[in-house]
């Protein structure tokens, strides 16, 4: 226990009525009155004061602790819900490029048959067209009618029929080169330069 | 009711440290009170302590989970009784009411647990009433809820 001279304790007193300065803290439970009421009922005020200093901060402390508790509780959840927010996005992300290539396959599927009835359709016209000159020409050989005009009509249709089907064939690629030209352009407008083959 | 002489907490948690020194004050639990919020450099004061012959704190308050240690709690509470201490009243406390730690925590010579909550105050009153019995090792280990 601290004993304090006369001087002091009347300095701690003339400081606490004058200024309203107190001893704070563990200390003022050491220090010994010795019966001196003025003194005693000093160091009574600077407990008392220190008790309900510490129970406001014991309070504040308490409730910001609380408040740390909420917010660690908040950040983690705000993690979770970042974590599972990404996963969706992935997950339609894969879904949206599935979607695309179903579509993609569909569109080439159909394009491709569309190609297949053109170029059975042009077979068919060419293969019917050759066949009847050559039939026509054929009876004028055997029949020896005059075939100077069947022979350079029959001349003059398969070089045509050639000439149409690798202008068709031409035709066909060229579509198909342009229709794969405009999908890639649609990828990259969307996409940007995500660096993806189609 | 006598005051503790000396306490020793180790916690991680700062803000418990104002805590832990509010409620001892208004509870007049001790006077002398040290905070450490590392379980390695409570370790080493402990080991200094022993090595310079020097008091050591008559109970010691040590955190079941601490951040930032190579060790946790019941380690620390394993190595002050069975390597540098002898005699300190040693425990957990810890917001965590787990009966596997706690059994761990016995096995490590911890003599009691207090759960950390709001309401640490009726909890230290508590403790300070049984403190004789765990210095002369008299207390059975108990848990502060």
């Amino acid at each position: 226990m601290i004993v304090l001279n006369d001087e002091i304790k009347k300095e701690l007193v003339k400081l606490a009525s004058e200024k309203n300065i107190f001893l704070e803290g563990n200390i003022t439970k050491l220090i010994l009155d010795q019966n001196d009421t003025q003194f005693s009922s000093y160091i009574q005020q600077c407990i008392s004061r220190d008790k309900e200093n510490r129970r406001k901060r014991l309070d504040i402390t308490k409730t910001i602790q609380q408040q740390n508790k909420e917010l660690i509780e908040w950040k983690a959840h705000n993690q979770q819900l970042n974590k599972d927010l990404q996963f969706a996005l992935e997950a339609s992300e894969k879904a949206k490029q599935l979607a695309e290539n179903d579509l993609d396959m569909l569109q080439k599927r159909t394009q491709y048959e569309l190609v297949g009835s053109i170029v059975k359709v042009a077979l068919y016209v060419i293969c019917g067209v050759g066949t009847i000159t050559s039939i026509l020409f054929a009876i004028t050989l055997f029949t020896d009618i005059e075939n100077k005009t069947v022979e350079s009509s029959w001349s003059n249709m398969f070089s045509i029929l050639l000439t149409n089907s690798f202008s068709i064939v031409g035709t066909i690629m060229g579509v198909k080169y342009a229709s794969d030209k405009d999908r890639k352009r649609r990828h990259d407008d969307i996409c940007g330069k995500c660096g993806k083959d189609l | 009711m006598d005051m503790i002489e000396s306490i020793l907490l180790v916690d991680d948690e700062n803000l418990f440290h104002l805590v832990f020194e509010d409620a001892c004050s208004l509870l007049d639990i001790t006077l002398n009170l040290m905070t450490i919020d590392n379980a390695d450099a409570a370790e080493n004061h402990f080991a200094n302590l022993v090595k310079e012959n020097k008091p050591k704190p008559d109970c010691i308050f040590v955190d079941l989970n601490i951040i930032g240690s190579s060790f946790d709690g019941i380690e620390l509470c394993r190595r002050i009784n069975f390597v540098h201490g002898d005699g300190v009243v040693i425990g957990i406390i810890s917001s965590s009411d787990d009966e596997q730690e706690q059994a761990k925590a016995v096995k490590a010579g911890a003599q009691f647990w207090i759960i950390k909550s709001d309401e640490i105050e009726p909890r230290l009153e508590e403790f300070v009433k049984d403190f004789d019995g765990y210095k002369e090792r008299t207390a059975p280990f108990k848990v502060y809820r």
